[in-house]
């Protein structure tokens, strides 16, 4: 560490507490964990920001130039600084070191290291401040940007080869020399750059090779046994220190030596911008009709699943799934792949339109919600399946495979919710709106995530099951973002749409109300869908053809009434006894019927369906059946007609179904019983037709009610899933870490002005500041590593006995600080949990009364 | 864009609106690539299949021009999808070639080797080529390249077949310029015809279609003539090979002597010969015993009358004569058996069809009125037929009682027409001929008696004649208005078509024909006439139902 006026140095705690409130709640914004659940004081903030888990999950959303960028930042830190600027000119621009700023990590030494163009420029700098916003960096100078550092911890998590290069090696030919020694013409990479050269002079054949594949990352390499002119190559530099041997078999190219191959740069070029796939280009009028194809299609199909499981709803596995067989037969009437259908029906279930009903047995069942939905308008109804799939956390690309036990992912089944996906969605959908016009694969947008989250690259897999899902219902067409997709997207680009109340909710008062987002997406749909058109050609071989996207009425008239052949952007339909009958039994009659689709028909209906619509409904109901517990029959009609009219049997609803015959809903016995009690003599008949004894007729028929039971959506079973992840609203978000942060602030201050309460042992003298908060702690313990200071360290000893020492903490990592005690000059590892409290060095320490005597932790020992 | 008059299905379906202004333009553009499918009334439906792409690509259509017709007569968006399919079926066309190698012989070549190796690899290739002759050509045995190019068809690789036809045996046929049986008056052959002529000698071989009492015959003797050879003709009967000799020695210059006749009754070969199906395809102690008339004269035109009849044997004999340029017939190419494929892989693609409503309107077939009488039946009827075995159900049906008297009924109302009853069950048929006071011709009726029969049916010497199944093709009786069918076999849809058009011919005096089916309600023979009716409904012939008790307010 160069050496630098201690005064102008903040910790990072201190650079914490020195931003503002806006600031700090900016910085919660970006990383939520920090403010969940509420820190206390800004010191256990900022021990928070710096812990392991919160690094990992602040670099996981990191785009590939800000990765560079800290990468850069850790490597400038960890070298000297450059004292004047260059006059050797680097191969794109000349370097912009300014000349005295005393050894800093400057703004334009990161864009030197990067290697970035002028044009680049900006880009760099606004992924400066957005890690600045997210505290991974820093300034160590109050005045901004003028000597920048990484979060503590952070160079644990960039592993050991930040930016592809090696450990450093003090004793490097090409290590800095000390700063008296530098020529005031020549930053150190390019004295590095000519040293090297220099050394290399004489170097025996294949070396430079060597070093050149090294160069740029990863700095391992296995060294060559059998060829003895790489052998020799490998030898000289290990005797020349340009290389080191890491073990027997393999040897690392040290940082000072990468840095001069690369010319001081850190990386060889800035990833500043995604890539760009060479995709195809679709016009917009294309993508927006096979969006709205699609988008027609899932309507289609989700409404065909409603009306399927309304009829016989499936039953759900013990695990909450539903079964390949159902699956199967969902697929197969619905005419689509097994994928499809589990997409169908995780679509339903998202949306809230069916549910598992938790009876027992218990089966999936069609929401009220569900039926209300069946009511809508097109565009409406594929608004809140889109809503429900933005908010989705479903999985049903997985459905079929098997989990690490070996058993069959199930669709619906609870366990496939991941709470990425949505996050992952709306960076797929906001890539492809990036991108208008242009439709990616799978693997495009791979590569375009795996540059905006290089840390946490999504698996292929879901973006293709993703990217399918957006096919099938519509967000995309031939690949390329919709109208509709765009919809889902907020207008700042961001998340998708998401509905936060079950629709269900505002379902009960009647219709389903539409929230402004979605009554959006409903617009968006309406603006790609065709017209609609009302009319329907009947011809003479009783097919039908709406030339268009048939209007409510006329879809509603031919799914009662036609069977259909062929859809697509018109609708070709054949009329047949089947079709009909069905039409027949939904309740329309002939002339109802005839009527209705005369309506909707330019010419006269043709003779040939006139006739078989009058000819299915004079067969239809020729045959009638009905079910009644018990029949009273005579042959004298009169006495039965006394019986249907008479007001003290009304409770047996009597009906007369033929002159002679009188059926009932209650059991033969009772019936026997009321007729007896009104003087009638009945005899009771077998089911032959013969008379039977009465006794014998004692048992009870349990009559079942029939209907299903209403079900309260509110309540819903253990597959209740509906929009996985609870989503807050950005500006409540906002609002609650704008009052927190004063808290925070003042809780700090008080703890600042407030005696230390760490231990309150009398026989302790005042004690130094420091912290037995472990979060806090660990944060201290980041400082010093950081800083390279000592703290005096309070543990438990393995009775139980709290013991002090003076240390220097070196790596805090996988739960174990490994820390070197000055004192008996040896290293130590430490237990984190055995921690109990982390002090920093007071200058004058006191000897704790506590503390084991031959422990000598002797304070006041020089620092350095 | 947006109002076109073709509508394009994801499922490769073509709507085409037919009272749309443009329909006519988009029915030629579609034309050569897509298949007519159904022509009712408003809206024609045509398909795209693979096999329709691929005559369109070797008729020198190419998948842009495909795309831009979709396109430009398209109302809606075309789906994204289909195009690509489109253009994906269309390339596969080409990848391989039969060619004649000046020293191999017949080759198979490919402009595509993985193409190759992936059709030798399969099963269904083995044994029909012979040694590879480098890795993309492999030589091919000439007897098998209608079965090698079926196989490959099949396997989704048509072959362009550039290996050319024999020429044949030259014999000069002319048409006659005038008609003899028309006073010699001039005639000419009308424009379909010639239409058809065109499109079946530039494609080379293939498959015409045209409405039962349009002239076939004609087109075949256009292709004589225009092919100048000895000419094979193959027929489905006797009668069938007679009038074909009349009509070739009346519209051509052929002498009766230049035409043979060769047949159960006779064996003679000529320049130009008709042989039947059935004469072929006869085995004797398991071989088949003439076909060496196949080889009998290096013939340079083979002709196959009613295509869609073409027995299975045939269709293998068939394969050798793939050097010959043939020519199908056929007024309705279904076939119950769904061999359609078949006729077109081995005797070539469609070259030519026509709606039937297009011929009518152009004047050259009689307009059609069809109906089907709905009769209702005793209840001691129904009752046997409650209770009848199913096998027994539809003969039962058909030949209910009742129907007799509906014929009666109906021929009374015809009393100046040629009528013609046509059914299934012998039984029944002499009953109605006992009814009718008519003559009745049955497959045990003598040629000789057949053609007396159907001679005094021309003349209106008789006007009430009952014919089972045996007068269903091939039959030409001009004069013929009104038909009744009360029979037939289940639920055939050419047959239904056939009988249609034994009443086709244009009338002297521009009259409407008839055709009746009388149909048992509520009984299979009901669900088989819906079923038979298809083809024509199809084609625009929509059928009144009318109840037999309403006959007499009808008429």
């Amino acid at each position: 560490m160069a050496s630098t006026p201690p005064a102008q140095r903040r910790t990072f705690p201190e650079a914490l507490r020195s931003r503002s409130d806006e600031h700090l709640v900016a910085l919660l914004l970006q990383r939520p964990d920090l403010a969940t659940p509420s820190p206390s004081t800004l010191r256990s903030l900022a021990a928070r920001a710096t812990s392991r888990t919160s690094l990992d999950r602040a670099t996981a959303r990191l785009d590939a130039l800000e990765l560079q960028v800290l990468e850069s930042v850790l490597v400038l830190g960890d070298q000297p600084p450059p004292r004047t600027p260059t006059s050797r000119p680097a191969p794109t621009r000349p370097t912009r070191g300014a000349p005295g700023d005393d050894g800093a990590v400057t703004v334009d030494r990161v864009l030197d290291a990067l290697g970035a163009s002028d044009a680049d420029a900006p880009v760099v700098r606004a992924a400066l401040a957005h890690l600045e916003e997210a505290a991974l960096l820093w300034d160590r100078d109050p005045s901004p940007r003028t000597d920048l550092a990484v979060a503590p911890g952070l160079s644990e998590v960039l592993g050991p080869y930040p930016a592809g290069l090696g450990p450093t090696d003090p004793s490097s030919p090409l290590a800095a020399r000390p700063a008296d020694s530098l020529t005031p013409t020549g930053s150190p990479a390019c004295i590095g750059t000519t040293a090297l050269d220099d050394l290399l002079a004489d170097a025996p054949p294949g070396a430079r090779s060597i070093l050149d594949a090294l160069t740029w990352g990863p700095p391992v390499g296995v060294a060559p046994r059998a060829d003895p002119v790489g052998r020799e190559a490998t030898t000289w530099l290990l005797r020349q220190r340009l290389l080191l041997a890491s073990d027997e078999r393999h040897v690392v190219l040290p940082r000072e030596v990468a840095l001069a191959l690369r010319e001081g740069r850190t990386h060889a070029r800035p990833l500043a911008h995604p890539p760009e796939p060479d995709a195809p280009h679709f016009a917009e009028d294309t993508i927006a009709a096979e969006a709205a194809r699609a988008a027609q299609d899932a309507v289609r199909l989700v409404a065909h699943l409603l009306a399927l499981w309304q009829a016989s709803p499936p039953s759900v596995l013990r695990a909450g799934g539903l079964g390949v067989r159902d699956l199967r037969r969902l697929a197969t009437t619905l005419e689509v792949e097994e994928p499809s259908a589990a997409f169908v029906a995780e679509l339903a279930l998202a949306a809230g339109l069916v549910v598992d009903d938790g009876e027992d047995p218990p089966s999936f069942t069609v929401t009220v919600a569900g039926e209300d939905w069946l009511d809508l308008p097109l565009a409406a109804r594929w608004a809140l399946l889109a809503a429900a799939w933005a908010g989705s956390g479903r999985t049903p690309w997985t459905v079929g495979s098997r989990d690490e036990r070996g058993t069959l992912r199930a669709a619906l089944e609870p366990d496939l919710t991941r709470p990425w996906v949505p996050r992952l969605r709306s960076d797929l959908l906001s890539a492809l709106a990036d991108r208008p016009g242009t439709a990616l694969t799978s693997g495009d947008l791979l590569e375009v995530l795996r540059w905006g989250s290089p840390r946490s690259v999504p698996p292929l897999q879901a973006i293709e099951g993703l990217l399918h899902e957006a096919h099938l219902l519509g967000v995309t067409g031939v690949g390329a973002l919709a109208p509709t997709g765009r919809a889902l997207l907020r207008p700042d680009g961001a998340a998708p749409v998401a509905r936060t109340n079950a629709p269900a909710e505002s379902s009960r008062s009647g219709a389903p109300v539409l929230t402004s987002s979605e009554a959006a997406l409903a617009a968006a749909l309406e603006s790609v869908l065709p017209p609609e058109v009302d009319e329907l050609l009947l011809q003479g071989d009783l097919t039908g053809i709406v030339p268009g996207r048939p209007s409510t009425a006329l879809e509603r008239l031919l799914e009662d009434a036609a069977e259909v052949e062929s859809r697509g952007a018109a609708i070709t339909v054949r009329f047949t006894p089947e079709s009909l009958t069905r039409a027949f039994d939904a309740g329309r009659t002939a002339d109802d019927l005839l009527a209705d689709l005369a309506g909707h028909s330019r010419a006269s209906l043709p003779q040939p369906l006139d006739y078989l619509v009058r000819d299915t409904a004079r067969r239809h109901g020729r045959l009638r059946v009905g079910s009644a517990s018990s029949y009273v029959r005579a042959e004298d009609a009169a006495l039965l007609t006394g019986l249907v009219e008479d007001p003290s049997l009304r409770h047996l609803s009597l009906f007369r179904i033929a002159p002679t015959v009188l059926v009932s809903l209650v059991p033969a016995a009772t019936l026997q019983a009321a007729l007896r009690d009104r003087g009638l003599a009945s005899t009771v008949e077998g089911p032959d037709g013969r008379v039977v004894r009465t006794e014998r007729l004692r048992t009870t028929v349990r009559s079942r009610v029939g209907g299903r039971r209403p079900l309260d959506t509110a309540t819903r079973g253990r597959s209740a899933v509906g929009p996985a992840v609870h989503q807050e609203d950005a500006a409540a978000r906002r609002e609650r870490y704008a009052e927190l942060v004063p808290r925070l602030r003042a809780a700090d201050d008080a703890a600042l002005a407030a005696p230390p309460t760490t231990t309150t042992r009398e026989d302790v003298a005042p004690e130094p500041r420091g912290t037995t908060e472990p979060p806090a702690a660990l944060g201290l313990l980041r400082d010093a590593i950081d800083a390279g200071d000592h703290v005096v360290l309070e543990t438990i000893d393995p009775t139980g006995q709290p013991t002090r020492r003076r240390v220097k903490p070196l790596v805090l990592e996988g739960g174990r600080l490994r820390a070197l005690d000055p004192a008996r000059d040896a290293e130590l590892t430490v237990a984190v949990h055995r921690i109990a409290g982390v002090f920093t060095d007071a200058p004058a320490p006191t000897q704790d009364a506590s503390t084991d005597a031959t422990t000598n932790a002797s304070a006041g020992a020089p620092n350095d | 864009m947006a109002d076109g008059p073709l509508i394009v299905q994801s499922d490769k379906t073509l709507l085409l609106e037919v009272d749309h202004p443009r329909s006519g333009d988009a029915r030629r553009a579609i034309a050569p690539f897509a298949e007519l499918e159904r022509a009712p009334e408003h809206v024609h439906t045509y398909r795209l299949t693979p096999l329709g792409l691929w005559n369109a690509r070797a008729a020198g259509h190419d998948a842009e021009q495909v795309v831009n017709v979709l396109l430009e007569y398209s109302r809606y968006p075309v789906p994204h999808a289909l195009l690509v399919d489109v253009a994906e079926t269309m390339a596969r066309y080409g990848r391989l070639q039969l060619v004649a190698h000046p020293t191999h012989g017949l080759v198979l070549q490919a402009t595509d080797k993985a193409v190759l190796a992936e059709v030798l690899k399969s099963k269904r290739t083995a044994g029909l080529v012979g040694d590879r002759l480098g890795d993309d050509s492999v030589v091919v045995h000439p007897s098998e390249r209608g079965h090698l190019k079926q196989v490959l068809l099949k396997l989704g690789w048509p072959a362009e077949d550039l290996a050319g036809y024999v020429d044949g045996e030259k014999h000069p046929i002319d048409l006659s310029p005038t008609d003899p049986a028309h006073e010699d008056k001039p005639w000419a052959m009308r424009p379909y015809q010639q239409q058809a002529v065109e499109g079946f000698w530039h494609g080379g071989s293939g498959v015409v279609v045209l409405p039962c009492g349009a002239g076939k015959t004609i087109v075949g003797a256009g292709a004589m003539a225009k092919s100048g050879t000895t000419t094979l003709i193959l027929v489905t009967n006797t009668v069938s090979a007679r009038q074909w000799r009349d009509e070739l020695v009346r519209r051509t210059t052929l002498t009766e002597d230049e035409i043979g006749e060769y047949s159960g009754a006779r064996k003679e070969i000529k320049p130009v010969t008709i042989a039947t199906y059935q004469v072929l395809t006869t085995k004797r102690k398991g071989v088949y015993t003439h076909l060496e008339l196949l080889d009998a004269r290096d013939w340079g035109l083979v002709v196959y009358d009613e295509v869609h009849l073409l027995p299975a044997p045939i269709f293998r004999m068939t394969a050798d004569l793939q050097a010959r340029r043939r020519l199908g017939l056929t007024a309705t190419l279904v076939r119950e058996d769904g061999r359609e494929d078949e006729v077109f892989s081995l005797i070539g693609p469609k070259r030519y069809d026509a709606p039937w409503k297009d011929i009518e309107a152009q004047g050259y077939i009689a307009p059609a009125d069809c109906v089907e009488v709905r009769l209702t039946l005793s209840d001691r009827d129904r009752m046997a037929y409650a209770t009848a075995e199913p096998e027994d159900k539809y003969r039962l049906a058909a030949t209910a009682a009742g129907k007799n008297r509906v014929v009666e009924q109906i021929a009374a109302a015809h009393p100046d027409d040629q009528v013609l009853v046509i059914g299934q069950y012998l039984d029944q048929l002499e009953e109605l001929g006992d009814h009718l006071d008519a003559p009745v011709i049955t497959g045990a009726t003598t040629v000789r008696e057949r053609q007396r029969l159907f001679e005094a049916f021309r003349s209106g010497e008789i006007s009430r004649l009952v014919v089972s199944k045996v007068a269903n093709f091939s039959i030409d009786l001009p004069e013929a208005s009104v038909a009744i069918q009360v029979s037939g076999s289940f639920g055939s849809r050419q047959e239904e078509a056939q009988r249609l058009g034994r009443i086709m011919r244009p009338k002297q005096d521009g009259r409407t024909a008839h055709f009746y089916a009388v149909v048992s309600r509520d009984t299979v023979d009901q669900d088989f006439a819906a079923h038979r009716q298809r083809f024509l409904a199809e084609q625009g012939y929509a059928y009144r139902i009318v109840d037999a008790e309403d006959l007499g307010v009808v008429q």
